[in-house]
């Protein structure tokens, strides 16, 4: 019986000090913030830490602690920190993002109709100074400002960093500024609202050099904001010499096109799908 | 007699050795393949807001994912940082990139032996142009040093991915490790 | 003796060696077409010379070539101003006699050109004459080039020019929308020899818009079976609200082993130009000389400027509005400004019956700002 205790004692003592060494990091980590971790056991070892966007390898004495620099943990995530002395051991710890400093913020579209129920979206993304995502929850304060009128602020809180708006575009076309902001940290960007479809799209036609002018009233949408010059109107012309078409851009408001007409003709006018009034043109000129 | 005998069970013995090279190329040759093969990603777009997921798109972003995880798994496995042009971009590639080139310098190799991924959509924005999802994978890592293997492990990661469209894919902008690990 | 021989066979060599070399590069025809005996020598010989671009002797074929200018002559051949003629190659020609009688034939020739767009046909009446002693010769049209009066057309038409997000720039920096196109329309249609998908694009947005249509056919079970852009079956560069149509073939494809197409619309934004406007005058459809159903019309450039390449692209709709074919055409003319120049596309048989109305986009190209 006592020969079997001892033996169970020698090997007792065999596995303790056989046992590799240890590593205790700390309960919470900020990304790039140095910190220690401890490690037990005795003599020299390899250190190694492998984390989303680093690897460090080198030689420490066991038992006391391991310095982590702050930049060998930036990024925030999972590290792996192993130590090998004769055996390896290793252990998980989780880096969390440093404070809010970037804000990244996709606005969309960068043009937009006017008066487009919930055409706009704004979504904004929080980060630390190391391009991590910040997870925990933050009031982002959202602003839009339209052309000429009172500036419109809303509040949302992110979920896993992301925090998101969406805008009904002004009646009025022009600039409308979105920002978004976390304490001093603002960002902006300006969507143009822009004319929609021209409305009440008509045309008239006068006595011109090379036979007849037809010209287009100034081509504005339904809420009245003029369409942008360089939209282009199509002007169809139909006679006894066959059928004439002719794309022309908005100029200065309108768009105006010469016409040779033989004989009786109807001349009819469209904007992309939009179609608007025709002529009937008596005789020849 | 007994030549006859030693002859026959030469002659066994070299069947057997024929047998086990067969098996263990053909064992070989299946792993090989195993791990050209992009992982298995189920995605679940039930969750998603404010913007539904498209069902090409569903299908585009289980493919890419898959493909990044599986370029990614390469590109650490053979330290080549041009492999991560495919699926990745932006802070995602970064980290990659600077993973690889650290990877080069110490002698320590990281490789991932994927076992799938389980990705529930979080948040597809607006417009289109921005998704995040939640990806619980399956996954051996083991981490070398040399040729000396330092850690081995069978692990249930739980990560969170950015992903933005590029001109014909989706791309992985942003892959973080997070705590909760919930298998 | 064997140090006479021996020059007097060298010579003889020669002279047969060179007699050969002349047979080899076609002499014997040159000299036998040299005073060509038939109207379709005579314009074989002509084009023949063309076909080398030797301006010269084409020149000296014709009848009337105290009427035409040889500068003339080469450009209505040759091309010029950077049209598509002076990049085509002519590869070859068919001549066949229409009438004739002693002292007059015509002659049609159908020139087949190779271009960098694909094979080109220009079907030619021309005009032979007897020179009283038996030769023909060609009497080329004296149609004159009508030149515009030197003066200043004030062009101040939009010019869209675009500054994007720079590479370095930060994620989530703003940068300039992609176009917002639609398809409004699409048809799906079984031809002979493949499946047609056509329809018409518009470009809602408020800037120019680069377009591209592709389209993929989808089996039963969902997967694809063919993809197929629309190429230059379109007109490419939509300003806002500008309507082009499309069309996108599946050769050997049949609709019947397809369950549904799935279409894609790409939009760039690109810089663009709002000039040169082209009008498109006197459509009609017609039947050619070969019997073919052809939509002819005319361009008119109005702006200052030449135009090198012009592309015709008509869509044509049945008694419902339903887009029912599109068909593409190159000008081998350049369009120079406020010249109308005639073109012709042609469509099948089948589907011009069913035409109620047509629309027609010109796209183009220009050497300083494609």
């Amino acid at each position: 019986m006592r020969t079997w205790l001892t033996s169970l004692l020698v090997f007792s003592l065999c596995v303790a000090f056989a046992q590799a060494a240890e590593l205790r990091p700390p309960a919470q980590v900020t990304a790039g913030t140095p910190f220690p971790i401890a490690s037990n056991g005795t003599g020299e070892g390899t250190f190694y830490l492998i984390g989303p966007a680093q690897i460090s390898k080198r030689k420490v004495n066991l038992g006391g602690e391991i310095s982590v620099q702050g930049d060998e943990v930036e990024q925030a995530g999972m590290y792996t920190a192993i130590l090998c002395a004769d055996q390896c051991t290793s252990v998980h710890f989780y880096v969390r993002p440093a404070q809010t400093s970037r804000l990244s913020l996709l606005v969309h579209p960068s043009r937009v109709p006017v008066a487009a129920s919930n055409a706009i979206s704004a979504v904004a993304f929080v980060f630390d100074r190391f391009h991590n995502l910040v997870l925990t929850p933050q009031k982002v304060d959202f602003k839009v400002v339209p052309p000429g009128g009172a500036a419109i602020s809303q509040s949302k809180t992110t979920a896993n960093g992301t925090a998101w708006i969406r805008l009904t575009s002004a009646r009025k076309g022009g600039p409308a500024k979105v920002g978004a902001s976390i304490g001093d940290l603002a960002e902006m960007r300006v969507v143009q609202q822009v004319a929609s479809d021209a409305c009440n799209l008509r045309i008239k036609a006068v006595p011109g050099p090379k036979g007849i002018a037809v010209e287009t009233e100034p081509v504005r949408d339904c809420s009245g904001n003029f369409v942008p010059d360089g939209t282009v109107v199509s002007f169809t012309k139909t006679d006894a010499s066959g059928k004439t078409t002719v794309d022309a851009p908005i100029k200065r408001g309108v768009t105006q096109v010469e016409m040779a007409v033989s004989g009786p003709a109807r001349i009819s006018v469209a904007s992309g799908v939009v179609n608007g009034n025709e002529l009937s043109l008596g005789g020849a000129r | 007699m007994r030549k006859l005998a030693i002859t026959i069970l030469r002659r066994l013995i070299l069947l057997l050795a024929a047998g086990l090279v067969i098996v263990c190329f053909s064992f070989l040759q299946s792993q090989i393949h195993a791990a050209s093969e992009a992982p298995k990603v189920d995605l679940n777009p039930d969750n998603v807001g404010p913007r539904a997921i498209e069902e090409l798109t569903s299908k585009t972003i289980a493919r890419d994912y898959a493909n990044s995880w599986k370029t990614m798994a390469e590109a650490l496995d053979k330290n080549r940082v041009d492999l991560l042009d495919g699926y990745f971009t932006g802070f995602a590639k970064d980290k990659l990139t600077q993973l690889i080139a650290q990877q080069k310098q110490t002698g320590v190799r990281i490789r991932y032996d994927d076992r799938g991924h389980k990705l529930d959509a979080l948040f597809y924005s607006p417009s289109g142009d921005a998704m995040q999802l939640r990806d619980r994978a399956q996954l051996g890592i083991e981490i070398l040093d040399g040729g000396k293997v330092i850690h081995n492990e069978e692990a249930n990661m739980q990560y969170l991915v950015l992903m933005t469209p590029g001109a014909d894919r989706w791309l992985v902008r942003d892959l973080v490790t997070t705590p909760e690990v919930k298998p | 003796m064997m140090k006479r021989v021996l020059p007097i066979v060298l010579a003889v060599a020669t002279v047969v060696f060179i007699w050969i070399a002349w047979v080899q590069s076609g002499g014997i025809e040159r000299h036998r077409m040299f005073s060509a005996r038939s109207p379709e020598e005579a314009v074989r010989l002509l084009l023949t010379a063309a076909k080398s671009r030797n301006w010269d002797a084409a020149y000296s074929r014709l009848a009337n070539a105290g009427e035409v200018e040889k500068a003339a002559f080469a450009r209505d051949l040759g091309g010029s101003n950077g049209s598509l003629r002076t990049y085509a190659t002519l590869e070859n020609f068919n001549v066949w006699g229409l009438h004739a009688d002693n002292q007059e034939a015509t002659v049609r020739a159908k020139l087949h050109y190779s271009t960098a767009v694909g094979p080109l046909d220009d079907v030619r009446d021309i005009k032979v004459r007897n020179d009283g002693s038996g030769t023909w010769k060609v009497v080329w049209p004296t149609s004159k080039v009508p030149k515009l009066a030197p003066q200043v057309i004030p062009v101040n038409y939009l010019r869209w020019d675009v500054i994007n997000r720079g590479a370095e720039d930060d994620w989530g920096v703003q940068n300039v929308d992609s176009p917002q196109v639609r398809i409004v329309s699409m048809n799906a249609l079984q031809r002979p020899d493949r499946v047609v998908i056509l329809g018409e694009i518009v470009n809602e947005d408020t800037v120019p818009a680069y377009v591209n249509v592709n389209a993929a056919l989808l089996a039963p079970d969902g997967s694809p079976v063919a993809q197929e852009t629309s190429f230059d079956k379109i007109s490419h560069t939509l300003l806002p609200k500008q309507v082009s149509p499309y069309r996108i073939d599946f050769p050997g494809m049949k609709l019947q082993q397809i369950k549904s197409v799935r279409m894609d619309a790409k939009a760039m934004l690109v810089p663009a130009t709002a000039d040169p406007v082209i009008a498109v005058t006197q459509q009609r459809m017609e039947t050619d000389a070969l019997g073919k159903k052809v939509l002819r019309g005319e361009l008119l450039n109005q702006s200052g400027q030449i135009v090198n390449i012009p592309h015709v692209v008509a869509s044509y709709y049945d008694a419902n509005g339903k887009v029912i074919w599109v068909s593409d055409g190159y000008l081998d003319q350049e369009l120079l400004p406020q010249i109308p120049v005639a073109f012709a596309v042609d469509l099948p048989d089948d589907v011009a019956g069913k035409v109620q109305t047509y629309h027609v986009v010109v796209n183009y190209y220009q050497k300083n700002n494609s």
